[in-house]
């Protein structure tokens, strides 16, 4: 390499030079983020902004370009939301699960994440929009897919911890997508605490409720139920407002926690004695097809194992995908007929720049941070 | 979808993955890179300060006429060779392993086997000439502790950290360590594997097994009987029930795992499943053996396609047995500490002087510079050569003033600090 001698006035060459010395990990970054071009603001967050971008040697072929924010509360580092959604993301490539094309960084050390451009917004879109109109075969085809991409994660020993329909977002040919890992971890190693305060409440299963440190799948196996019964009824099932309101609901809805019903549930922190006045029993099957007959009979039943008080009594996702139901009348839909909506490539925005576990606006008051202090084991 | 096709997808199987041969490429490459931008700095240094002496000193300093005294100071640039670099680094792992351990409670074994093997990967494309493993060895371990939950505040993670490095000089890298990782963090360890052999082989020998797809005839009972007359472990006396055989070749085998498995090539050159058995076939051959025929038929004719797969799956585990087994511990080997002495003093002399401040630099979000920037009335936001040039001179003056003073090579080891310590 050709050196030229420094005077001080050579301000200019020494400038050129350090391109040139860029260190070979800075190489490979500028390689990455060379590959793309950001274009224009899809949305902005407190945790980060979403730009469309697009392929620089193909503008046909978008991108979504997720910027985490530098967190100024924050003084120890990149936050623990964005490692966890890159560290996951890195690892999970499956068509049910948002794919992670790149991770660059820009000159400012942000990080910036190059994610599958889903432009058909999500299902929350699809559930709150009256003027769209689905059936029972929509829904299989949307809880196919769900079940599907979580299969997958907990296959690959990754629970998502997060699951509802505003992080299920829709590409471009009707495939659903599982999003938002800000809040996803590994399985623990046996006797290993994990902390409970994860997924948005209107989703959370009991155990996490009652402040069950020591937990598996299940957890989001019971999201997934409650996002079928949501795209059934259209409007959420269980909808608390606080964690006891939400324990209540459940009971109501579901049964009450017994140690009859649910071995060792009293036994964990936060479990509240049912008032003996007011138990209700177990809810079987007659009870899920009265509340989900569009499900149909085999449905309902496959809502019914993935809605088991016991997270030991619930469904796997291996075992849902076994279900009777899939091949069972009506057929799900084909991805390209299912509905669709549009004005989908703002909502992907807001999608993306929010943090795990937050609600949407209107839910303000719900959202939660994470209590870092309560996850050491 | 097997298994294999699920590692195949990991991050570890598709960057971090390598041969033998590939890795000597990625280490030569990022050794003879380094060492021309060593080279090229410290000239650049020299020759700032020359001008500003000659400047000074109102003398022109025509150009070619220093060329013969310049070719001989280069030649006095000694810089690190790849092998060193190694060595360097595996010293820095094992302190790795010290610092997790002086935490209440000490670290879990895999947060620091993740810090080490980010520490490991980060210098495959990065050289210690570069930057040090010093500023960058507490940083690996700090993340690592965000990316396998085991969260403590940056603050409390100081506060273990022996000397005086403050929080500000932990994080200060993390940017660049992350971008080294090519922002991949998930790292599969040996361990998880071999608890579930060992609860397999327990099972075994409770009359619990279970037969394997390729070997659709074994009964639970064979299998028992099996384990139970295999012959002891090589030179170690006949354990006295299996329960016990299981639980020494247990903690044996994560001995290994803990020790051997980070410090060696073995995380870049063979998967986990290989690892843990290589280091169960250390711990206890016999019960290895019996564990993969567990799994595995043994057909007699070579020819046999499982015969092939048998031949080429022994050879692979024999290889990373020897490489494990070539693993010596620093502090039991007088001959490597001394080496490492000299390391550090070679290192010393071939620092590149302007990536010593770059560890320093502070995460600074783009808003933060620009109006730091404009406040200070200079558009742009990195600092003006001159000032650079005189930052780290004085850096490096204060570190030969150190060095002087007997400080050790290491500037600050935490090791000799810790039997220090502990002479006291």
């Amino acid at each position: 390499m050709a050196v030229s001698p420094l005077a001080p006035q050579s301000f200019q060459s020494r400038a050129s030079e350090e391109v040139a010395d860029r260190e070979i990990t800075e190489q490979m970054n500028d390689e990455v983020r060379h590959k793309y071009i950001k274009a224009k603001k899809l949305g902005e967050g407190t945790y980060a902004v979403v730009y469309l971008g697009h392929i620089r040697t193909d503008p046909t072929s978008f991108v979504a370009i997720k910027k985490i924010k530098v967190n100024t509360e924050y003084r120890d580092g990149l936050s623990m939301d964005a490692i966890r959604e890159v560290k996951y993301l890195q690892e999970l490539s499956h068509p049910n699960v948002i794919a992670l094309h790149d991770v660059f960084s820009s000159k400012d050390q942000n990080l910036n994440l190059v994610l599958e451009y889903l432009p058909r917004g999500d299902l929350e879109m699809l559930i709150k929009d009256s003027d769209i109109h689905y059936g029972a075969a929509d829904v299989k085809a949307w809880m196919g897919m769900l079940t599907r991409g979580i299969w997958f994660c907990h296959e690959n020993f990754v629970l998502h911890r997060d699951i509802k329909p505003n992080n299920l977002l829709i590409a471009s040919d009707g495939e659903v997508k599982l999003a938002d890992f800000g809040l996803a971890r590994s399985f623990a190693d046996p006797y290993s605490n994990m902390t409970h305060q994860v997924i948005t409440r209107w989703y959370r299963p009991p155990e996490l409720l009652y402040g069950a440190r020591q937990y598996s799948g299940a957890v989001d196996i019971w999201s997934v139920g409650m996002v079928f019964a949501e795209l059934l009824l259209r409007v959420p099932f269980v909808a608390g407002n606080s964690d006891l309101d939400q324990i209540t609901k459940i009971c109501e809805a579901f049964g009450t926690p017994t140690e009859e019903n649910w071995p060792g549930v009293s036994k964990l922190p936060n479990f509240i004695p049912a008032d003996n006045n007011h138990t209700v029993p177990t809810q079987g099957r007659e009870f899920f097809l009265r509340q989900f007959p569009t499900a149909g009979s085999v449905g309902a039943d496959l809502l019914m194992s993935m809605c088991s008080l016991d997270p030991r009594k619930r469904s796997t996702a291996y075992q849902a995908l076994q279900h009777s139901w899939w091949t069972a009348e009506p057929r799900p839909t084909n991805k390209e007929y299912l509905p669709r909506k549009s004005g989908g490539t703002r909502k992907m925005g807001d999608d993306l720049t929010r943090r795990g576990g937050e609600l949407d606006d209107q839910f303000k008051n719900a959202a939660r941070q994470l209590d870092f202090g309560s996850m050491k084991g | 979808m097997i298994e294999d096709d699920f590692y195949r997808t990991s991050s570890q199987f598709r960057l971090w993955s390598f041969t033998e041969e590939s890795l000597r490429t990625v280490r030569q490459k990022t050794n003879s890179l380094a060492s021309d931008r060593v080279r090229i700095a410290l000239r650049r240094a020299r020759e700032a300060r020359q001008s500003a002496n000659s400047s000074a000193a109102g003398t022109p300093n025509p150009n070619g006429s220093d060329a013969d005294s310049k070719a001989g100071e280069e030649k006095d640039i000694e810089c690190l060779t790849s092998e060193e670099e190694q060595d360097l680094v595996r010293y820095y792992c094992e302190q790795i392993i010290q610092l997790g351990e002086s935490y209440k409670p000490p670290m879990p074994s895999i947060v620091r086997a993740t810090a080490i093997q980010y520490l490991r990967r980060f210098y495959l494309t990065n050289s210690p000439m570069t930057y040090h493993p010093k500023t960058i060895m507490p940083c690996a371990l700090f993340i690592a502790t965000k990316t396998d939950n085991y969260y403590m505040s940056l603050r409390q993670f100081a506060d273990g950290v022996p000397g005086d490095t403050t929080a500000e000089d932990i994080i200060a890298p993390e940017f660049l360590v992350m971008q080294s990782l090519r922002f991949t963090f998930d790292v599969r360890h040996p361990f998880r594997g071999l608890e579930g052999g060992i609860m397999e082989l327990n099972a075994i020998s409770q009359g619990l097994g279970e037969p394997a797809p390729h070997l659709p005839n074994q009964s639970a009972e064979d299998l028992r009987r099996a384990i139970l007359s295999l012959p002891p472990p090589l030179n170690t006396p006949s354990p006295p029930s299996i329960s016990d055989r299981l639980a020494r070749a247990h903690h044996n085998t994560r001995e290994i795992l803990k020790s051997a498995a980070q410090m060696t090539d073995a995380y870049f050159l063979y998967t986990p499943s290989q690892i843990w058995l290589s280091a169960l076939s250390l711990a206890d051959a016999p019960l290895a053996q019996f564990y993969l025929d567990t799994k595995l038929p043994n057909p007699t004719e070579s020819e046999h396609p499982l015969a092939q797969l048998r031949a080429k799956l022994l050879q692979t585990l024999s290889s990373c047995a020897t490489l494990l087994q070539s693993y010596k511990p620093l502090g039991s080997d007088p001959e490597q500490k001394k080496a490492m002495r000299r390391i550090g003093k070679k290192l010393y002399h071939c620092q590149n002087p302007e990536k010593v401040n770059l560890a320093g630099q502070k995460r600074i979000p783009a808003a933060a510079a620009a109006a730091i920037a404009s406040a200070a009335g200079n558009p742009s936001d990195t600092p003006t050569p001159d000032s650079e040039m005189e930052r780290l001179a004085k850096k490096r003056k204060l570190e030969a003033e150190q060095q002087k003073a007997g400080n050790d090579i290491f500037g600050g080891d935490l090791v000799m600090e810790r039997t220090r310590d502990r002479q006291a």
